[in-house]
């Protein structure tokens, strides 16, 4: 670890920080999933609870012990285990069994997360690439989940739509990746069609949009990077899924953008503003 | 003509607070001060000696050499080394009050100033001791040299930084003395235009200089806006935003050393004090006010009735890009424009944590850099990596460390990839 202090012993600027915290981000992003766990409840699904309940402890469980073996704090006081846990219990069947659960979450957490390096340092989606993991060893269970396949409802749409609200006022992302996104999305539909309902083809669409994309880690970090990402998630998820659109085809279409990254990176490397003398020019306090 | 969109942070601005104490007063002459010489100085009195406020201290050494004034009437009391800005350690000059304080000496006005020729103005820069009233404190005649090719001279009155009034303060206490130093410059350095920068929300300032301008009938000057975000305003981003890449045909100079180029050349007053903003949370009264070079800051604090409660730190600058001081151990020069006294509710930093690759950092980089790859490389120092992300472009702003969620220590890891080239530049 470097440093922290100058050859003074005095700690170097800034000295005020923005709001931003990680703790706040997972909070905000997990408070607007609650809509959606309501919206289950109300339409019969309340199975994702005990999905969810399953999740969460096993997660919590495998962050606890990852961070003794690897010698790491655990992620509970950011939230990022309850975010994840949340995410991937309704990235699952709503009769998921128990065992494919903890299963999954040890992938995301252990496998996925961990062997990586730790947060942010996986290169793949976690809970998708555990989720297509899981799909490809067990196919039959392995289905769309509830909530967005053809028991998707108008009160489920309407949740989604809400989560999306919460998810964006709260600001905790670019606004600009979920909406291209969907743009593309929508245009691919429209370009080439899709058995799927419109209700089904929305839901699974905003729920990706703004729940899956939400995890920057494996996505590019410009700007023009994660527009040229969603661009080829959005088209990729709609020729690997006949219906036109389902979780399990945006699963496999992040994870291979997710492998382009590196390149998505350097090929998007902003150009930087170079001016004579600029370091002498501005705050040249040597520090 | 703007020629990139201005990048940047919208910052809490807390100038509230110094601007109610609006006129600039200038607190009682302190009991010492301690002024610190450049290398470009050589002193020409001695300990025991008596002094003027205003006299000559320290003659210029060599063509970039530069004089140094008495900050106060006294006695030389010795010639030491204390820490400067920079936290490096430089020689001084101590000048203990003796008697009564006495006020400032009264202006003696230049006959047929406004006829001086530019060789003649550079002289005079060179003996009032006129260094530029920013952090870089470069004499104003050796800037000048510099650009010998500039066309425009931008006069900045932008402070991007929260707390900081000095220069607002002084424009709006002496607007028609700051446009007759920016003529003084402009005439100094040969250039066609003078451009005043300020930032979009000051429109009190704004209108009040166009006003000026307009009754003054000058069509060589005009007022520019920044947008009011950090680090918009800072002398590069200025350049960044109007010189259409061409840097070297504008030189920009802060609006307190138009005014402290007035002094010198029109009322034959050496540089010797400034408009300093003491502000802070801690301090019972903050505000703007005249303080001499050399003045420790725990006098300048105690000038604006002292603190509240103990500061966590003490900063010389904004909380942005300055760097954190010791009171009593530290002094006001030419390019201090703020004594900040923070609470810890202000400085605390939350627990750093892994990147999470958001890309927050990216975009609020105004020079368009990848802090994120740059401080991983850092990290696992690969400062090759680092290097070839650019990390020598960085303009250390601190906006990457302010955005980032994960509490990353952005500075800190860009500081060491630029040390780390910085050696491999010299030694191959
Ligand atoms: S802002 Fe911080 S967490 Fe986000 S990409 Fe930059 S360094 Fe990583
Ligand atoms: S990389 Fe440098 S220039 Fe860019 S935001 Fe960080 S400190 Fe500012």
């Amino acid at each position: 670890m470097v440093d922290l202090k100058t050859s003074s012993g005095q700690t170097i600027s800034p000295y005020i920080h923005s709001q931003n915290s990680l703790s706040r981000r997972y909070g905000r992003q997990t408070l607007a999933l609650i809509p959606l766990f309501l919206a289950a409840c109300l339409t019969g699904h309340a199975e994702v609870l005990r999905t969810l309940l399953i999740s969460l402890v096993s997660g919590v469980a495998f962050d606890f012990l990852s961070a003794k073996i690897f010698g790491k704090k655990e992620r509970l006081q950011t939230g990022e285990i309850v975010f994840m846990a949340s995410v991937f219990s309704l990235l699952l069947p709503s009769r998921c069994p128990s065992e494919l659960v903890v299963l999954g979450m040890f992938l995301a957490v252990v496998g996925a997360r961990e062997l990586f390096g730790g947060t942010g340092a996986c290169p793949f989606h976690p809970l998708l690439l555990s989720r297509v993991f899981l799909q490809i060893c067990f196919p039959g269970v392995m289905v769309e989940p509830a909530l967005f396949a053809g028991e998707s409802s108008v009160w489920t749409f309407a949740a989604l739509l809400l989560s999306a609200g919460i998810f964006f006022d709260s600001k905790q992302g670019r606004w600009e990746t979920p909406l291209l996104f969907m743009a593309a999305c929508f245009f691919c539909e429209a370009l080439f069609g899709g058995e799927a309902t419109p209700l089904m083809f929305f839901s699974g669409v905003l729920f990706t949009a703004f729940f899956l994309l939400a995890d920057p880690s494996g996505m590019p970090l410009t700007k023009k990077g994660a527009a040229f990402f969603v661009l080829g998630a959005a088209l990729l998820s709609s020729r690997l899924d006949p219906g036109g659109f389902s979780i399990a085809s945006a699963g496999y279409a992040v994870l291979f953008m997710n492998l382009l990254t590196p390149w998505l990176d350097a090929g998007f490397k902003p150009a930087p503003y170079r001016a004579k003398n600029l370091i002498q020019a501005t705050y040249p306090y040597e520090h | 003509m703007q020629i990139r969109k201005p990048t940047g942070v919208r910052l809490e601005r807390k100038k509230e607070a110094s601007l109610l104490n609006w006129n600039l007063k200038r607190p009682l002459p302190p009991e010492k001060i301690s002024i610190p010489l450049s290398l470009a100085s050589l002193p020409c009195v001695r300990a025991g000696d008596a002094v003027q406020a205003g006299q000559m201290i320290a003659k210029p050494e060599g063509p970039k050499g530069v004089s140094v004034h008495a900050g106060i009437a006294g006695v030389v009391e010795k010639t030491g080394i204390l820490e400067n800005g920079r936290n490096r350690e430089i020689s001084a000059i101590g000048i203990r009050r003796q008697g009564e304080p006495k006020t400032v000496p009264a202006p003696d006005p230049r006959k047929g100033w406004e006829g001086i020729d530019s060789e003649e103005l550079l002289k005079i820069f060179r003996n009032s001791g006129l260094v530029m009233t920013n952090p870089g404190e470069e004499p104003v005649h050796v800037k000048i040299q510099r650009h010998v090719s500039a066309r425009s001279v931008i006069i900045n009155g932008c402070e991007p930084e929260p707390y900081l009034t000095c220069e607002q303060v002084l424009i709006m206490s002496h607007p028609v003395e700051v446009l007759r130093g920016a003529e003084i410059l402009r005439k100094a350095c040969g250039a066609a235009r003078i451009v005043f920068a300020f930032e979009d929300t000051n429109l009190e300032t704004i209108e009040l200089i166009k006003s000026k301008i307009y009754f003054l009938k000058w069509e060589q000057a005009e007022v520019r806006t920044v947008p009011a975000i950090y680090p918009q305003g800072l002398e590069s981003t200025l350049l960044q935003a109007w010189s259409r890449g061409k840097e070297d045909e504008a030189v920009v100079f802060p609006a307190s050393t138009a005014f402290a180029a007035y002094e010198a050349v029109a009322l034959q007053k050496p540089f010797y004090e400034r408009v300093v903003t003491v502000g802070g949370e801690c301090v019972v009264e903050p505000r703007s006010l005249w303080l001499p070079l050399g003045v420790s800051f725990q006098d300048a604090i105690r000038a604006c009735k002292g603190v509240m409660r103990e500061p966590e730190k003490v900063l010389m600058g904004g909380p942005m890009a300055g760097a954190e001081k010791k009171t009593g151990e530290s002094f006001v020069t030419a390019g201090t424009s703020a004594i900040l006294a923070l609470p810890k509710e202000v400085v605390k930093k939350g627990k750093e944590e892994p990147c999470i690759r958001c890309g927050l950092c990216v975009d609020h980089c105004p020079v368009s850099l990848s802090p994120a790859t740059i401080t991983l490389a850092a990290e696992q120092k690969e400062f090759g990596i680092a290097g070839a992300w650019d990390a020598a472009d960085c303009i250390e702003c601190g906006n990457c460390a302010y955005i980032c969620p994960s509490n990353r220590p952005m500075l800190e890891l860009i500081h060491l990839a630029k040390g780390h080239m910085r050696q491999v530049a010299a030694h191959g």
